[in-house]
């Protein structure tokens, strides 16, 4: 007697490659989603040209170095700055008061610069760069 | 003479299916990366109480080679003023958002300046930093 051979499936299942492709699909757009994008928002004025300096003479200075803060003059711990600041600026009730020059050197990293203006914001000032500007000056 | 009717296969194709979503897949990935700077190396600043821009209009980027980037593409700190500017062209305020990505190391002779022109743009900073837990 003769056995009929059952005919096997030789085709990949196809249905099959459509569910894999949609997970590859989500795979990559949750990657694309994983990047930061919280921080911190800040407000900075526009730059003003040097003959408003008269009448802000009141404006506390704060010069970054690579590690340390000097606030007009004395340098300070972090934590000795966040208390230092937050005095100067709570018997200040303008917001022209409460403007904050920040001078940084060269060699000041950016964590450290973040560090110290968000000491500064929590305590209400208002932060203005403080940059040098460079002139080419031509000699004939 | 009666015709026989011959009987039609009406199964859906399914192999095609995998090419569509194939080809879905290559389409979102390519409009993923017109916008990105995934592709760039940078470490961000650790920092406390961060909050999501409500709007992202531009990004400006300095990697950790010090090279600074709008919307993914290289641009040199002098000009970066004026690009922003066109982006944001019009905007009212709220809508002028520029997520502002620095490498932690980046020291301030490379991010002050864009930092300026960013203002000088009239654009609206979000520093985009990497939460750091408060110490009790």
């Amino acid at each position: 007697m003769n056995l009929k051979r059952t005919k096997l499936l030789v085709e990949p299942p196809a249905t099959a490659t459509s569910d894999i492709a949609f997970i590859l699909i989500v795979f990559f757009l949750i990657c694309a989603s994983v990047e930061p994008d919280k921080g911190r928002a800040q407000v900075l004025p526009r730059s003003e040209p040097e003959k408003e300096k008269d009448k802000q003479s009141q404006t506390i200075e704060v010069e970054l170095t690579r590690t340390a803060v000097i606030l007009n003059g004395n340098p300070l711990t972090a934590e000795r700055f966040a208390r230092a600041i937050a005095l100067k600026l709570a018997d200040k009730t303008r917001d022209e008061d409460k403007i904050v020059a920040v001078k940084s050197r060269k060699e000041v990293p950016y964590s450290h610069w973040m560090q110290v203006t968000g000491i500064i914001e929590d305590a209400g000032g208002v932060i203005t760069l403080q940059i040098e500007e460079e002139q080419t000056v031509i000699v004939q | 003479m009666i015709v026989k009717r011959r009987q039609m296969d009406a199964t859906i194709p399914a192999m095609a299916m995998g090419d569509i979503a194939f080809l879905l897949l290559i389409f979102f990935v390519i409009l993923a990366r017109a916008r990105d700077d995934s592709h760039l190396q940078w470490k961000p600043a650790p920092g406390q109480e961060l909050t999501r821009p409500q709007t992202m209009n531009a990004s400006v980027v300095i990697d950790k080679y010090n090279v600074t980037y709008l919307n993914g593409r290289e641009i040199p700190a002098v000009i970066l003023g004026e690009a922003l500017k066109r982006i944001l062209g019009e905007n009212p305020a709220g809508r002028r958002t520029v997520m502002f990505k620095v490498h932690h190391e980046v020291t301030a002779v490379y991010f002050e300046p864009v930092i300026e022109a960013i203002s000088e743009a009239g654009g609206e900073l979000h520093h985009i930093l990497k939460e750091e837990k408060k110490t009790q």
